[in-house]
């Protein structure tokens, strides 16, 4: 059992001695750093320290007395006098002394308003290059896809397939159930406000503009944004931290044909079917509350439809999917390409990737709001 | 060196399903000595290693520290790993002082100077105490490990292939610094190598795993006087000779 660690201070005829006691590890020093502290200048010039009544004593023991030493008037000796026996006292001051490196200066820290200026300064750089570099990627891929389309026989189709089925048919079940949610929950909106108006059965057209237009498409795409481009930014960035995209490139395989080409393809493969997908379970959720909330009939509801709701209305949609899809993966495939060597920066990459794609799936979707207005679609 | 038994490891057996890896290996380390274990690759090195530090269960026999049961202490083991595993979102420092913040209660300023004490033991310049693993150099991070390893003083310090992956001119220097470590911290050292010149260099004692038995333990001469099959081809071998040689020369 560890004996406590504890200290007497004599001054003899000759000089100081600092007489320790019990057992001097890791473990136990906690206690004593203040009183020694305290008694490092009554050390003066001469002192010695009696380990006689030593037991255990390690490195951070010897730290911890050499220190007392050092800082102390009797510092300036090259090595510390010590009275009586032990096994390895002398040894380990000796090696704590040896070993002894002043601290490096700490890099001097911007603060106030400078550093402000700064840190923002930082920032923008940061998001400017973040830019240029993502639009570069963007660029390298519709190159890579324009000689794959040249040379097809260049298209890793097992890649894309495997894709196709984690990325996109994976993603089924959550985006039509998410989906079919929002169709209910705009029905019941429609139903309440409408119901104010005595015009409740506008509540169809109101489920399959939204629908159709708006939330099929963005559904998808944002549940995507969460779901697939972070494993993308995962996979490609775990792949970079163990330098397996470097041994492609040694190989001679170029990771824009290996991993981000067929990502690419997959998505956009897989993104209008999805959002096909989510198109009908949202309407068909608008539908049950119609016929549950309303006494709407599925026929009633499918003939209104088919009525009032021309079929651009599908395009509008849809046409988006392909769009959302490059965006995704070219964003994840660039967050993964660009983790560095540690595992804050895979946790940071993960997190833009997520951020900046809904961003984008957003961003974009107002855009095309405001060009199929203008076009009047 | 004392003959006091440090580790030891009676009737040891381990199976990855119908795969032996020990078969029956007994072993003892003796404290305050630098045992250097070798053996062909896939021996069970690493896993013996692993068992004894209480990572791996093993399937059949037993591991025992009788110094330390004998004298009733706890035996802290350090352990530095094949390639370094210091925790990437640390600093240096900040990995050498994570088992001394888990484990005792020592205040930040004095923890960072032990850490830092324990960085310049194992020789790294203070510039490198605030970097991450990621942006210092291989040798380094393995000093760093060493330095995360003798954090808390075990009695026991394991290393894995300390010197894989290193200049010859680092991994000497490494070697040093080992053994000086060894030496003045008093330490017992279980040392996983395949690099012969290591063994040349610091080992007190070689043992040899092969087949799932520890086929020859001793001091160097001594294997070499008494070694047979695999071992023999190990030891007189052209890297077995010229690391002799070496060894002789110094």
């Amino acid at each position: 059992m560890a004996a406590e660690a504890a200290f007497d201070f004599r001054e003899d005829e000759r000089a100081p001695v600092l007489a320790l006691r019990g057992d001097w590890t890791v473990d136990t020093i906690a206690r004593l750093e203040d009183d020694l502290l305290a008694l490092s200048p009554r050390l003066a010039a001469g002192a010695a320290v009696d380990v006689s009544q030593l037991g255990r004593f390690d490195v951070a023991g010897a730290y911890l007395v050499d220190r007392t030493f050092r800082d102390s008037p009797a510092g300036a000796q090259t090595r510390i006098a010590i009275r009586g026996q032990h096994v390895n006292a002398m040894r380990l001051l000796q090696a704590a002394r040896k070993a002894y490196a002043p601290p490096a200066e700490p890099p001097p820290r911007l603060t106030g308003l400078v550093g402000l200026f700064d840190a923002v300064g930082r920032i923008v750089a940061d998001i400017g290059e973040e830019i240029i570099d993502t639009l570069g990627l963007f660029g390298e891929t519709l190159i890579v896809l324009g000689r794959l389309v040249i040379n097809p026989r260049r298209i890793r189709w097992t890649s894309i397939v495997a894709v196709m089925e984690s990325a996109g048919l994976n993603a089924l079940p959550i985006v039509t159930l998410l989906s079919f949610f929002i169709g209910m929950v705009v029905a019941y909106l429609g139903a309440r406000i409408l119901h104010d108006f005595g015009a409740t059965v506008f509540t169809v057209d109101l489920v399959a503009f939204s629908v159709l237009r708006e939330f099929g498409v963005l559904i998808t795409a944002i549940l995507l944004a969460g779901r697939t481009d972070s494993s993308f930014t995962a996979e490609i960035g775990a792949m970079k931290m163990r330098q397996e995209i470097d041994a492609m490139r040694v190989i001679g395989i170029d990771p824009m044909d290996a991993l981000v080409a067929p990502r690419v393809i997959a998505m956009v493969l897989m993104t209008p079917i999805l959002t096909f997908a989510a198109m009908m379970t949202g309407i068909f959720g608008g539908m049950l509350v119609c016929w549950a909330e309303l006494g709407i009939s599925p026929a009633m509801f499918f003939g209104r439809i088919s009525e009032v709701v021309p079929a651009q209305h599908f395009w509008v949609g849809f046409s988006k999917a392909p769009a959302f899809a490059v965006v995704l993966a070219v964003i994840g495939c660039k967050q993964g390409l660009s983790v560095g060597g540690d595992v804050g920066s895979l946790g940071k990459r993960v997190t833009t990737s997520v951020v900046q794609a809904i961003f984008m799936v957003i961003l974009m979707d107002a855009l095309f709001a405001l060009w199929f207005l203008e076009m009047d679609w | 060196m004392s003959q006091e038994i440090a580790i030891r490891v009676r009737g040891l057996v381990t199976r990855f399903g119908r795969q032996t890896v020990h078969d029956g290996l007994d072993l003892d380390v003796l404290r305050g000595e630098i045992l250097g274990v070798v053996g062909p690759s896939g021996c069970g090195k690493s896993v013996l290693l692993r068992e004894i530090v209480d990572l791996q269960p093993v399937t059949a026999g037993e591991i025992t520290f009788p110094y330390f049961e004998e004298h009733n202490i706890e035996p802290r083991r350090g352990v530095m790993f094949q390639d370094g595993a210091l925790f990437s979102n640390l600093t240096v420092l900040e990995n050498v002082e994570a088992p001394l913040r888990e484990h005792t209660g020592l205040s930040p300023k004095l923890r960072a100077e032990i850490a830092g004490l324990k960085l310049s033991m194992a020789g790294l310049d203070p510039s490198a105490y605030d970097k991450k693993p990621a942006q210092i150099s291989g040798g380094m991070r393995k000093r760093a490990a060493v330095a995360r390893a003798i954090a808390l003083d075990p009695e026991l310090l394991f290393l894995d292939e300390p010197t894989a992956g290193l200049d010859p001119i680092s991994a000497a220097k490494f070697d040093e610094m080992t053994r000086d470590l060894a030496r003045s911290l008093g330490l017992t050292v279980f040392l996983v190598t395949h690099d012969l010149d290591t063994l040349h260099a610091i080992c007190d004692r070689v043992a040899v795993i092969y087949g799932g038995k520890i086929a020859a333990i001793g001091a160097i001469p001594e294997v070499e006087a008494h070694a047979t099959g695999w071992v023999k081809e190990y030891f007189s071998g052209p890297r077995g000779r010229a690391a002799g040689r070496g060894a002789a020369e110094r």
